[in-house]
């Protein structure tokens, strides 16, 4: 029996094949059971997001095993086998404990670190329950995952730095005031970008919000939409003098805020940092109004390469994931292999104790004048034999199972002792 | 057995320092933890060694300049240990430690302690210790504006380095460095009127002819002028932290003259 983890996924196969391949939940019962039924996998999970069709399985021969699975499926689908074979990734044991790992943790994304894949995942993992296809191995191996999923999360910041433009605004706005809820925030026309980071600030807490727009009826109808106060345009300087966040996203041709209006302003603030998220193009913001003192303004391409600055830092902290996650595989790779050997190590000893305890019994039998201390003392000779003679196998069992390599022990065990088949 | 501990104080702080260097390069849970561990035990062996300072002369140990900056570190450590815990701003140690280090290193090469003539007076010890949290406090005061800068660079780059992520955001590392700076100056300011009373007492003038007095009154004039332009002229953020580093330069000068500088608080 092994271990096995093989589909295809972004890093692999072109998106026309993936969403052909994708199938959904009736359909993967379907693909489940199937692959059950015809004794293929003793346990089977399927994954399919737009990013990845996955199999993950204990068979005895994973390749066969996979070759059926996706041969199914894509007759389901209408895709020649042909075209997809050769995509197929295959990983076995430690690969494929890695590999599910790395997917729950979010390592394996298109963007890395992104939230929806561990969900997905349990979701998998549920329906897959659900039709009693997961047994003790991939119920191990699942439940690993998602804790390790969990402290790649929380001790590594591959998910902590934004990569849309909106909250990589609203990320600079808490590296300049200590929290957001209060602060009052200025959304300048209406753009879908703008509205959405006007909609991320106010989910930080801050308020009030004022929006100002050329036409009157527009800058009611965002005001509305954002639970803010709509103030006419000829007030906009007024607006500016009691705002901490401005967002501009208007259609203007030409820059609406000039570098005087905002020293004008500043002037009055006593000292209170301005920050301008200006999301236009053109730009609504005049070019360097942020060399005023205590005045902040990111652009659209400066808000671009925060952005990458985010993900080369998700890629960095991906590293430390790595180590995360390589450490968690060998811990994971002992449990099962004690996991395995334990039942073995079990029916072992209630083997020799039925020999001991019979031969004691009959021996005592024919010993009927035999004292107490007679008795005791064969007892515990007969239970200090046993002890002795299994010391040996046992402690190469449980060191083999460390090693990984306490299968074919297994094997040698049951044989010699006369066990039965192990299940 | 005093040297013996403060060097091992010593070392194990420049073992914090490293280490918070490292911190800051890598984000390692684990380096933070050792810089902390290295932190601790520093600590506690210039706890111990103060103690036994006190215990072998049978007077506070603050009888020589040496000794005095001896605790004035020590209680620096105190404060970075529980901010940094507090506050989680993890960052703190790799600012303040190197201070505690260059001080440490001072108060150990410095001559050996012995009692100045003038210290019979009880107000003495008054107006050491009060100038010793003052200068904890400043202490403080520049790491926070060290930081401030460092973060108000990267966020006007506008390209995030390493320190934008790691570092909090502008407004709290000038709250820092306000509420420090609130803190130290009553301490200083205290410290300073007795220093001059005394002096006058002893030798019939406000001011002897003596360095420290003369470059702590410089720094008392720049951190009033910082003071006073945060409370009543709206001062705050890059202006702010110039003054607190150009303080904190006043400070180490009224240090140095006191080491190596003859005068009343010298020999």
């Amino acid at each position: 029996m092994a271990l096995f983890a093989a589909g295809v996924s972004h890093k692999n196969a072109p998106v026309a094949l993936r969403e052909q391949l994708a199938v959904d939940d009736d359909k993967l019962r379907e693909l489940l059971r199937d692959a059950l039924a015809a004794g293929v996998v003793r346990e089977v999970v399927m994954l399919s997001t737009c990013n990845r069709v996955e199999v993950y399985g204990v068979a005895e021969a994973p390749g066969a095993a996979r070759t059926a699975v996706f041969g199914t499926l894509c007759r389901q689908r209408g895709v020649p086998p042909a075209v997809v074979e050769p995509l197929l990734y295959m990983h076995e044991e430690d690969d494929a404990i890695r590999h599910a790992f790395r997917v729950a943790a979010s390592l394996d994304s298109m963007m890395i670190g992104e939230p929806q894949i561990l969900g997905q995942v349990k979701d998998a993992f549920a329906l897959a329950q659900s039709c009693e296809a997961v047994g003790p191995a991939l119920h191990t191996l699942f439940t690993h995952a998602f804790a390790v999923a969990k402290r790649v999360r929380t001790e590594t910041e591959i998910a902590r730095h934004a990569v849309s433009v909106s909250f990589a605004a609203v990320e600079l706005a808490k590296k300049i005031f200590a929290g957001l809820s209060g602060r009052a925030v200025l959304l300048l026309g209406a753009g879908k970008m703008g509205e959405l980071a006007a909609k991320h600030l106010v989910e930080q807490g801050a308020f009030p919000i004022y929006v100002v727009n050329r036409t009157w009826s527009r800058a009611q109808d965002m005001a509305r939409a954002l639970s803010g106060t709509a103030v006419p345009f000829d007030e906009l300087a007024a607006a500016l003098a009691a705002v901490d966040i401005v967002v501009t996203s208007t259609g203007a041709p030409t820059p609406i805020i000039t570098r005087d209006m905002v020293a004008r302003v500043m002037h009055g603030r006593g000292a209170r940092p301005l920050f301008f998220i200006d999301i236009a193009v053109p730009r609504d913001v005049e070019g360097g109004v942020d060399a005023l003192e205590d005045v902040y303004c990111y652009d659209i391409d400066d808000l671009k390469q925060v952005v990458d600055a985010n993900i080369r830092e998700r890629l960095r902290e991906a590293q430390r994931a790595e180590t995360l996650v390589e450490r968690e595989v060998a811990k994971f790779r002992a449990r099962l292999g004690d996991v395995e050997v334990v039942p073995t190590i079990v029916s072992l000893r209630e083997r020799l104790e039925e020999i001991r305890s019979g031969e004691v019994r009959k021996t005592l039998a024919r010993l009927p004048d035999a004292t107490p201390e007679t008795r005791a003392a064969i007892e515990a000779l007969s239970a200090a034999i046993v002890n002795k003679v299994l010391h040996a196998p046992i402690t190469k069992l449980r060191e083999s199972s460390r090693a990984g390599s306490h299968r074919s022990w297994l094997e040698v065990v049951h044989e010699l002792f006369a066990l039965g088949r192990r299940a | 057995m005093y040297s013996y501990l403060l060097n091992a104080a010593i070392v194990a702080y420049a073992c914090a320092t490293g280490l918070s260097f490292a911190y800051l390069v890598q984000r390692h849970e684990a380096i933070h933890r050792l810089a902390s561990l290295a932190t601790a035990t520093g600590w506690a062996a210039h706890t111990l060694a103060l103690v036994v300072a006190a215990v072998e002369s049978g007077r506070p140990p603050l009888g020589s300049l040496a000794d005095a900056v001896s605790v004035a570190i020590w209680v620096v450590v105190l404060v970075v240990m529980i901010v940094e815990r507090r506050s989680g701003l993890k960052l703190l140690g790799a600012f303040a430690m190197p201070v505690v280090l260059v001080l440490g290193l001072k108060a150990t090469v410095a001559r050996p302690p012995m009692l100045a003539p003038a210290l019979g007076n009880a107000w003495i010890w008054v107006h050491i210790a009060l100038a010793l949290i003052g200068i904890a406090a400043f202490v403080l005061n520049f790491a926070g504006a060290l930081m401030y800068l460092l973060q108000e660079r990267q966020i006007r780059a506008k390209r995030p380095g390493r320190f934008y992520y790691r570092l909090p955001a502008l407004e709290t590392l000038d709250h820092l460095t306000y509420r420090t700076l609130a803190l130290g100056f009553p301490f200083l300011t205290t410290g300073l009127i007795l220093g001059a009373l005394w002096a006058r007492a002893s030798w019939g003038s406000l001011f002897a002819p003596d360095p420290v007095a003369f470059f702590s009154v410089v720094a008392w004039v720049i951190y009033a002028g910082t003071l006073a332009g945060r409370t009543a002229g709206g001062w705050r953020g890059r202006r702010a932290a110039y003054y607190a580093i150009v303080g904190f330069a006043a400070l180490v000068l009224t240090l140095g003259a006191g080491f190596f500088l003859p005068g009343m608080h010298g020999a």
